[in-house]
């Protein structure tokens, strides 16, 4: 089953050689991964994104280096990363402990003293090899599932040349390979993982640049346009929409996205409807971040429905990601 | 039949429901109290006043005829097939005169006696009157206590001493209160009747005489399994005559026409051969009610591979136009009806294995004899019955091999979503007959292997005597206390071997060393007393009707299984808490002789105060901070693969002729809880008298960090194939993971994975909303509870507390 496509190469070119020292902060990988691609995944999230899309729910993705997160009810107050961190950044308060995000170096000494898996560790700074060994060690689950590995994040595409490697060895021993993008990268990091991916989850959050630049930070033209960059190249393309009430579910919007998918041809009409959740809440709190979309209402299964039904109309072969 | 399933059928039993007679037992056996009944005694009582003087063999079967012809019956509204061991929907009957004084507290009054059993159970004046003169009766003439005064003769109260040490479960006298446990020869049965089998026992003493044999055990044998299938006809037709005589005075023609049905059908079989499904139904259960009067405690309704022997009935009604949703409730109604059989277990039983209603099992798929694998739609029926019914028993084992067809696993993740308890569970098909033939069972009789109690594997054909060796399962914990303390248990008594103060090994290697001998000790000394106490056993009880009905070779034999026989006796034995000592043996060999972080003498401090004093807490979590089985670390996994071998190699290699192998099985039911009283703190860093590891396979609690198919990998790379029949892994998941089509797909290729890799057993425990609300109050039980949301990755127990019930909302709105 090896299949390694031959893209049409344009204005870009394939990465020549690769040398086995590429590097990234990869903060967890996730065995028994069902929502990611088909079959059984391991996901590997890549720390980093260019965006900062409001209602993220990994937020110990955005920044690309290692953080260190306090989850506080587990906290029971003993002291010992008080004691364990040489730099003073836990400050004791009132009945709980508190990180100073200024004076931390994330060295996670803190992390190690602490008994109660209170203090976490976002990011690990691993080479394409490392993390290769640990996902092939699901092999099993991939052959028996036709599942693979999936990079996510955080924005695995700011990590081309890592993730060429990381793919390039998956294809070797037969394992499937896809990737979750935003999409906001550089068009050559997209041409970089071609040959290698077989296929992408790709977000499309909002037409309206406007609104997109307001909910996610950045406007939305690099993101189309690499949309149709991989649809042209005939690579293999699910995009996938993280469903927003009040944000990306009106009737306009979802015309809007229709209409784009369409305009991409026969290869770009594949799209999965991924519902708000809030279950990152937990991440912000760890974090001392402030999370906006906290009271955000779940949206109704009817509604979901609904927009899904709305696309099916439109022509385009819409799924719910459940 | 593979290639034949008709996926009509499979659709139109999709939509059955059950049906409205089903609907009104589970109402009435819901709302029933749950009674002991005395009934039973009034009549072993009488029967064995009145045959003083005979041979043992005789007395017992007259006993259960006694029963039989006397015991009150009675047929419900909702019964279509009928038969219940007492009057009560929720009935439980004694057994004091195959246990002896076996009910804590039936001597001193009603409150004490209530008391001990389960709050719920009623006893009324009048019935405990009756138990305690069936208990002076009896005193003297039962194996439990003949065995316990043979014991003290042998080693004093060091038996007691055991049992209060929790070092093996789940007491001694459990194991002698004669659970041989056996699946009935449903197949025969069925085929010739009970007629049949009183044929050729009359030629078999035919025979006898014209041979000029000379051992009168095996005429008694035989003349007395006469008896009890001539009383089980007999109490067939007291029900045949009761349906007619209600059938007179009933006025609705439904009700009527239904009693009318009964009485024919009761009045044809067990007698004769079943000719369709609605007699073959009705003659097992007569067969399981008379087995149940015979010995009422643990033993079990067991159904065997009720997908293989009931299909011809099945679809030749089918053919012949009986209605599937007619077949369908009377199957439920049997199903529902063996499943909710209560009995009283001692009070130590209880502890441990925390049931009520008795374990049974019903088998569903899994080769045939010609290496094809045998799954149908009476297979797919059984499984949707099973998710309506919604009970806790039957267990239901799908026997997987890579042959299982995909329908059935999805039927079977589908029921296991209904239930949500762990029903059903997959055992690998192909680990369980090669275990069978490596142990010299022709292949055409292993490949006929069915579930027995919970997770156990047995073969129809012979007798399991489960727990007849005084054993059952040994607490390798509780040896590793011992071995830490030079012998002596938690109750401060040299119940082990002298094996040296730890203080002074060395290496790792001699405490290693110590470990084994001290197992070796114990386990002889368990094997040996079993062995007694199988020996005392048939002085004081027979059992004619299992016998017969459930071993073949007792009927050429002419031998009641209570003795024991090469032909067709069976022994397993569970070591348990394997993977506690192995976690326990890598930290103390990290900590104390690697990396030499604390001392054996500091070590043992800190276990001995349970973690208590200034640097306690730290300790501990330097214990659990050691690598850990469930994580795919080989370090661990391989330290797991070392005790199971040579643990398996101590057991199977005692030599208690005729049986010089024993079986290693490891089961597991509730027994952690229970074992965990028996043992002290841990170096894997388990707290004092908390639950050991669950089932056999499964990760120390909580400590399988890295996933769910890291702790699969695990349990490949220790993989106890080579040791035992089975390994039980219980694996946790929150409802939400099984949302869609798509997802149950995914656990079907997980579930494969494992399983095509060498996997033996593996079952889900789908967390209800009961269950993750336990989890909120009590994160350090769930670190290993994964959420799992598109491109989303957290472990429960990190998430706030709305976001939890954020979870608990989406997993009750799942499917």
């Amino acid at each position: 089953m090896q299949f390694i496509r031959q893209p049409v190469w344009g204005a870009f070119s394939p990465v020549k050689e690769v040398q086995q020292t590429e590097r990234a902060i990869i903060t967890n990988i996730q065995g028994y991964s069902i929502h990611d691609g088909p079959g059984i995944r391991t996901v590997v999230f890549f720390k980093g994104c260019p965006l900062r899309c409001k209602w993220c729910s990994n937020p110990e993705n955005l920044v690309p280096s290692v953080q260190v997160g306090f989850v506080e009810k587990l906290c029971r107050q003993c002291g010992r990363c008080l004691k364990a961190c040489p730099h003073a950044a836990i400050v004791p308060g009132q009945g709980i402990y508190r990180i100073n995000q200024e004076k931390c170096v994330a060295c996670g000494l803190c992390v190690q003293a602490c008994y109660y898996d209170a203090l976490v560790l976002y990011g690990e700074e691993m080479t394409a090899v490392e993390v290769f060994a640990k996902v092939r060690r699901d092999k099993m689950f991939f052959d028996s599932s036709g599942g693979g590995v999936t990079a996510s994040g955080g924005e695995p595409l700011l990590h081309p040349r890592f993730l060429y490697e990381l793919f390039a060895k998956c294809r070797e021993e037969g394992i499937g390979t896809c990737v979750e993008t935003c999409g906001h990268v550089a068009t050559q990091a997209f041409a970089t993982v071609l040959p290698v991916v077989d296929q992408f989850l790709f977000d499309l959050k909002h037409m309206d640049n406007e609104v997109h630049r307001e909910y996610t930070g950045l406007p939305n033209h690099r993101i189309l346009e690499n949309a149709r960059f991989l649809v042209e190249q005939n690579a293999e393309v699910l995009f996938r929409m993280p469903l927003i009430p009040g944000v990306n579910d009106s009737p306009e919007n979802i015309e809007a996205t229709a209409s784009f998918m369409k305009s991409l041809g026969p290869g770009g009409m594949n799209l999965q409807l991924m519902p708000f959740h809030r279950l990152g809440q937990s991440k912000y709190d760890a974090l001392k971040m402030k999370y906006e979309f906290e009271n955000v209402a779940l949206m109704e299964a009817s509604g979901i429905e609904a927009v899904k039904d709305l696309f099916l109309s439109l022509g385009i072969n819409c799924t719910i990601s459940r | 039949m593979p290639g034949t399933i008709d996926f009509d059928l499979l659709e139109k039993i999709d939509n059955l429901e059950l049906s409205e007679l089903n609907k009104a037992w589970l109402k009435a056996m819901r709302a029933a109290p749950w009674r002991i009944y005395a009934d039973r005694e009034i009549w072993t009582v009488k029967s064995w006043r009145e045959t003083e003087g005979e041979d043992l063999q005789i007395r017992r079967a007259k006993l259960l005829q006694c029963i039989l012809d006397n015991i009150e019956i009675k047929i419900h509204p909702f019964d279509e097939i009928v038969g219940r061991p007492t009057p009560g929907v929720i009935g439980c009957p004694t057994a004091i005169d195959v246990c002896g004084d076996y009910i804590p507290g039936i001597l001193e009054g009603s409150e004490e006696i209530e008391a001990t059993l389960n709050a719920s159970i009623k006893i009324d004046q009048e019935d405990l009157e009756i138990l305690r003169e069936s208990v002076k009766t009896f005193r003297g003439h039962t194996a439990p206590e003949m065995t316990h005064k043979a014991w003290h003769e042998l080693v004093g109260s060091w038996a007691r001493d055991l049992e209060n040490a929790k070092l093996k479960d789940p007491s001694l006298d459990s194991a002698i209160t004669a659970q041989s446990t056996s699946v009935l020869s449903w197949r025969k049965i069925l085929a010739v009747g009970l007629r049949g089998y009183i044929e050729e026992c009359r030629q078999k003493i035919d025979q006898f005489i014209a041979d000029g044999q000379t051992d009168m055990n095996k005429v008694y044998f035989w003349k007395s399994a006469i008896i009890v299938l001539e009383a089980v006809i007999n109490h067939a037709r007291r029900y045949a005559a009761l349906a007619r005589e209600m059938a007179e005075k009933e006025t609705d023609s439904a009700a009527k026409e239904r009693l009318q049905k009964i009485a024919e059908v009761c009045e044809y079989v067990p007698e004769h051969p079943a000719r369709n499904f609605h007699e073959a139904l009705q003659s097992m259960a007569f067969c399981n009610l008379a087995k149940m009067l015979e010995n009422p405690i643990q033993n079990y309704c067991h159904w065997g591979r009720a997908d293989q022997y009931l299909y011809p009935y099945f679809i030749n009604d089918l053919k012949n136009g009986v209605p599937l949703e007619k077949m369908a409730s009377q199957l439920a109604d049997l199903i529902g009806r063996w499943g909710t059989q209560t009995f009283i277990s001692s009070s130590s039983q209880k502890e441990s294995h925390q049931i009520n209603f008795g374990i049974n099992n019903i088998v569903v798929g899994g080769l045939n004899k010609d290496k094809e694998d045998a799954s149908n739609e009476l297979s797919y029926l059984i499984l949707h019955l099973i998710s309506l019914l919604k009970l806790s028993s039957p267990t239901v084992t799908v026997r997987w091999n890579k042959k299982t067809p995909k329908w059935l696993m999805k039927k079977a993740i589908l029921t296991n979503m209904a239930t949500r308890g762990g029903i059903p569970l997959f055992e690998n098909d192909e680990v369980v007959i090669s275990s069978f033939v490596r142990d010299g069972i022709p292949f055409e009789e292993a490949v006929e292997w069915c579930g027995l109690g919970c997770v156990y594997p047995c073969l129809p054909t012979r007798a399991e005597h489960y727990g007849a060796e005084g054993i059952a399962a040994i607490n390798l914990a509780g040896i590793l206390h011992l071995t830490l303390h030079n012998g002596i248990d938690v109750n401060g008594k040299q119940v082990g071997l002298k094996t040296g103060d730890p203080r002074n090994f060395r290496s790792f290697d001699e405490l290693y060393e110590a470990f084994l001998k001290q197992h070796r000790h114990i386990c002889h000394k368990v094997l040996w007393l079993g062995g007694v106490a199988r020996e005392v056993q048939p002085n004081y009880l027979r059992l004619p009707l299992l016998s017969i009905l459930g071993i073949e070779a007792s009927m050429d034999l002419g031998q009641d299984l209570l003795f024991a026989h090469p032909d067709y006796s069976m022994f397993g034995i569970s070591d348990r808490a394997i993977i506690d000592v192995a976690d326990s043996l890598t930290a103390i060999k990290r900590i104390v002789y690697e990396k030499k972080i604390m001392t054996m003498d500091e070590l043992l401090q800190v276990l001995d105060s349970n973690f208590a004093g200034e640097h306690g807490e730290e300790i501990r979590q330097i214990c659990l901070a050691q690598p850990k089985y469930g994580n795919d670390i080989p370090e661990a996994d391989e330290m797991v693969k070392r005790v199971s071998r040579d643990s398996a190699a101590i057991i199977r290699a005692y030599d208690n002729s005729p049986f010089r192998r024993f079986m290693v099985a490891r089961e597991g039911l509730a027994w952690h809880y229970f074992g965990g009283l028996g043992v002290g703190a841990l170096p894997n860093g388990r707290k004092a008298f908390e639950p050991l590891n669950d089932g056999s396979l499964s990760p120390m609690r909580g400590m399988d960090k890295n996933g769910p198919t890291a702790v699969l990998r695990s349990a490949c790379n220790v993989n106890f194939n080579e040791e035992s029949y089975v390994a039980v892994l219980n694996q946790k998941f929150s409802a939400n993971i099984l949302k869609s089509e798509e997802s149950i797909d995914k656990l079907i290729a997980y579930t494969n994975a494992f399983l095509s890799n060498g996997g033996s057993h593996i079952q889900y425990n789908i967390l209800d909303t009961e269950e993750l609300k336990d989890a909120k109050r009590h994160p350090e039980n769930y670190k290993d509870l994964i959420v799992r949301v598109g491109g989303f990755s957290a472990y429960f127990v990190q998430l706030s507390e709305p976001i939890q019930d954020d979870v608990i909302y989406r997993s009750e709105f799942s499917i």
